[in-house]
């Protein structure tokens, strides 16, 4: 026997990176479902475009960057170290684009430009700055103005009638509540019946289901994106000059859900410290409160895009405090007080 | 006396405990008839203990074969009768060198120990402790009499039988065997401190030790099943809700912690003038056909061992010199029981889980499971970029107790531990 020589510790969880990513990907699957379902096949088609040429830029990345003409090893290389980070960037991206199948070529673009250029221009995994699926939707948002602002709504309706006129293609239910029309029930909301809005954000049933299950399975902090929403609708709620009745459809219209429980929980663009995430989370809250009230338009995506950029300030501002810090203080201070 | 259930730290790590493998095997003697023993003299914190005898001298079972020099440091006895071959510097197996005094025993039980103490006031008791090598058992190695004499007058003596490392099951054994002695050696530890309150920790995955300990009158702090829990600092405040402050010593706040296996041998040591010339070792993990929990002189080697427990398989790939979270990986089984040796492990891959490290993912964990509430991957970030006082600043170096709960819980197998073991090394040089 040639015994292995590492340092301590000698054990490890067996959790790797790639469990995570794939609990985060099963936790997608009913959101994903769900806007099959509602949308019908073209939604089917976005998603799986997205997914594919997400994995495939990475793919062609990957091999370029290890230069495949000399070694041959690349491409086994590039299966045993994918670790489904690519996949759960392209299946987000496609849940927060209209699903339009017309408009195929938005997940393909969205995709290479998440994968290609936000996250392994910067190093790959974990080296990203910004949430790549998010960066994404914004670089859509602003190249195809038009296309990312008209909506499909849900057509599996098995509550309201189609005959309904307050569906209207082309606004979705937080564009009509932030110009003073709301129509919808808040039931309505929370399934997503006859609400028009993006592939994944309209059943928050779906995204509840999910949230639970990345709960569950301690993927995130349970608490994190209730902060969120819950800052969201209760700063909503001031700024209607403390109207509780625009709680509700604050919170479950729009990307809110969304973002709050799979965009901005993305481990790589939160803060590392615990008090630092109440921040950031806070913060954010705030900030897509605020600007939906100004802008009238849906900015969970901006507004995730912004507060990543001060991610790192976090970091630098809030400190780690070591187990039994607070007492060394009082003495110092009492040492202080004496002299 | 019911046992008090304890509060837990914050964070820590829930590990599989896995001391199923050998937990109800009483500790027995090896048969180590025909090998040498090679006594290493650097058992301990601080300086090597200076060899007193030569090769060719016939040596008892108890006499001094190494006398302590400087302040810390602790004797070394001989752990068996027989006949000194060599006092050479060896290859430790623990990846460094050191001076042994190798014994040939000769078969007989000549014992050379010191009388049994008869005035058992403090610093009689501290005299005791001193003469016989007595260092903290835990794995530290820690001379027990200056731990013992601490600057400040401490009130509470805390015996450790968390044993909160997996697979390790030698003080559960002991406790569960020796419980009176371990009763009175406390006691005598509690004399030599000053300290008026005795409370014996001892974690809840070992009802049979509480159970016996509830009995014996001494007051038993249930404490959860949480890494690392056998931390000093963890252990006062789950015992006393004391926090001993970063850079402090735990007699600041009033606290001394000893180890079970530690107050056993100060028991022997005061009663019957025993030094410190033997221990339970654990040897346990999938790769060895038997794991047992064996009473082991100091200095035997670990070859005869592991063939008293069936020998070693073939699917182990890696050897471990006490608990799997902090003990040394080993070279070879040229190897020795030393004062501190807790266990030996024999892993298979399975066990070990060597993957290659891959990009952080910024996801927390560590810092969740940090029972310092350090950040490790600040402090891995700059020391890969040689930043040492800024791994310092933003994530804490100097506090961290290396209890490896980072590099464990890191889902992109990152040497976290590694890296602020080598912050704290590249800090110390430049201080």
């Amino acid at each position: 026997m040639n015994p292995i020589v590492s340092p301590a510790p000698h054990i490890r969880s067996r959790r790797t990176t790639k469990h995570i990513m794939l609990d985060v990907l099963i936790a997608l699957l009913p959101a994903a479902v769900a806007g099959i379902v509602f949308f019908g096949w073209e939604a089917a088609v976005i998603i799986a475009v997205s997914m594919l040429s997400a994995a495939l830029t990475e793919f062609v990345w990957y091999t370029i960057q290890h230069k495949f003409w000399r070694d041959k090893g690349v491409f086994a290389a590039f299966f045993r170290q994918f670790d489904f980070t690519s996949l759960v960037t392209g299946l987000l991206l496609a849940l927060c684009l209209p699903a339009d199948a017309a408009a195929w070529y938005m997940p393909l673009l969205g995709s290479m430009f998440a994968v290609a250029v936000v996250k392994m221009l910067f190093g790959g995994t974990g080296k990203n700055i910004v949430n790549p699926a998010i960066a994404g939707r914004v670089f859509l948002f602003i190249s195809f103005m038009t296309l990312m602002t008209s909506y499909p709504e849900a057509r599996f309706a098995p509550v309201m009638s189609y005959a309904d006129d307050a569906l209207t293609a082309g606004a979705t239910q937080l564009g009509n509540f932030l110009q003073g029309n709301a129509t919808l029930s808040a039931l309505d909301l929370f399934l997503g019946t006859g609400v028009a809005g993006c592939i994944g954000e309209t059943c928050k049933l779906a995204l509840l289901v999910g949230y639970l299950y990345l709960c569950a399975r301690g993927v995130i902090k349970w608490y994190l994106p209730l902060l969120y929403i819950g800052t969201t609708g209760l700063f909503a709620v001031a700024l209607e000059g403390f109207d509780f009745a625009a709680f509700l459809p604050s919170v479950l219209s729009g990307g809110l859900i969304l973002g709050a429980v799979f965009m901005a929980t993305d481990y790589v663009t939160t803060p590392k410290s615990r008090l630092g995430n109440l921040v950031y989370f806070i913060a954010l809250g705030l900030l897509t409160a605020g600007l939906r009230k100004a802008a009238g338009i849906e900015v969970v995506s901006f507004c995730i895009l912004l507060m990543n950029f001060t991610v790192f300030l976090i970091d630098l501002l809030i400190k780690a405090r070591p187990f039994g810090y607070r007492r060394q203080r009082r003495a110092k201070q009492r040492k202080e007080a004496e002299q | 006396m019911k046992a008090i259930k304890a509060k837990p730290f914050f964070r820590g790590v829930r590990l599989r405990g896995r001391k199923e493998l050998s937990e109800n095997m009483s500790a027995e003697r090896p048969d180590l008839a025909g090998c040498e023993i090679a006594i290493p003299m650097k058992q301990h914190v601080g300086a090597p203990a200076q060899p007193i005898v030569s090769a060719g001298e016939r040596v008892l079972r108890g006499q001094p074969i190494a006398v302590g020099t400087g302040t810390v440091c602790a004797a070394v006895h001989a752990s068996v009768t027989g006949t000194v071959t060599a006092v050479e510097e060896r290859a430790d197996g623990r990846g460094g060198r050191c001076m042994f005094v190798v014994i040939a025993p000769d078969g007989t039980d000549d014992e050379a120990f010191y009388p049994s103490l008869e005035q058992r006031d403090p610093a009689s008791i501290l005299q005791r402790i001193r003469d016989c090598g007595i260092v903290g058992m835990g794995g530290a190695g820690f001379p027990s009499h200056i731990k013992l004499s601490p600057p400040v007058p401490v009130d509470t003596l805390i015996v450790n039988g968390a044993e909160c490392e997996p697979y390790l099951t030698c003080d559960d054994v002991l406790m569960r065997e020796n419980r009176d002695a371990i009763v009175r050696g406390a006691g005598y530890m509690a004399t030599a401190l000053g300290a008026q309150r005795i409370l014996i920790g001892i974690e809840r995955n070992k009802p049979r030790a509480a159970a016996l300990f509830e009995e014996s009158g001494l007051p038993v702090i249930l404490l959860k099943k949480q890494y690392p829990m056998g931390s000093e600092k963890h252990l006062i405040y789950c015992c006393t809700g004391r926090k001993v402050a970063p850079g402090k010593l735990p007699a600041d706040v009033g606290a001394v912690v000893q180890n079970v296996a530690t107050a056993l041998a100060v028991c022997e040591a005061v009663e019957r003038g025993k030094p410190l010339i033997e221990r339970v070792v654990t040897l346990s993990g999938d790769g060895i056909t038997t794991p047992k929990n064996l009473l082991c002189p100091i200095g035997a080697p670990l070859s005869a061992l592991a063939n008293a427990c069936g020998g070693i398989k073939e699917t182990a790939v890696k050897m471990v010199a006490g608990g799997p979270m902090t003990g040394t990986a080993l070279t070879g089984t040229n190897a020795v029981v030393t004062k501190t040796t807790s266990g030996f492990l024999f892993m298979t891959a399975d066990e070990t889980n060597t993957q290659p490290p891959t990009n952080c993912i910024n996801c927390g964990r560590c810092a969740d499971v940090c029972p310092m509430h350090l950040m490790p991957m600040q402090t891995e970030f700059y020391v890969n970029a040689k930043e040492y006082d800024k791994a310092e600043t933003y994530g804490g170096v100097l506090a961290c107790i290396e209890c490896g709960a980072c590099s464990y819980i890191c889902p992109a197998r990152r040497p976290l531990a590694q890296a602020i073991k080598t912050a704290k090394e590249q800090l110390r040089r430049k201080a």
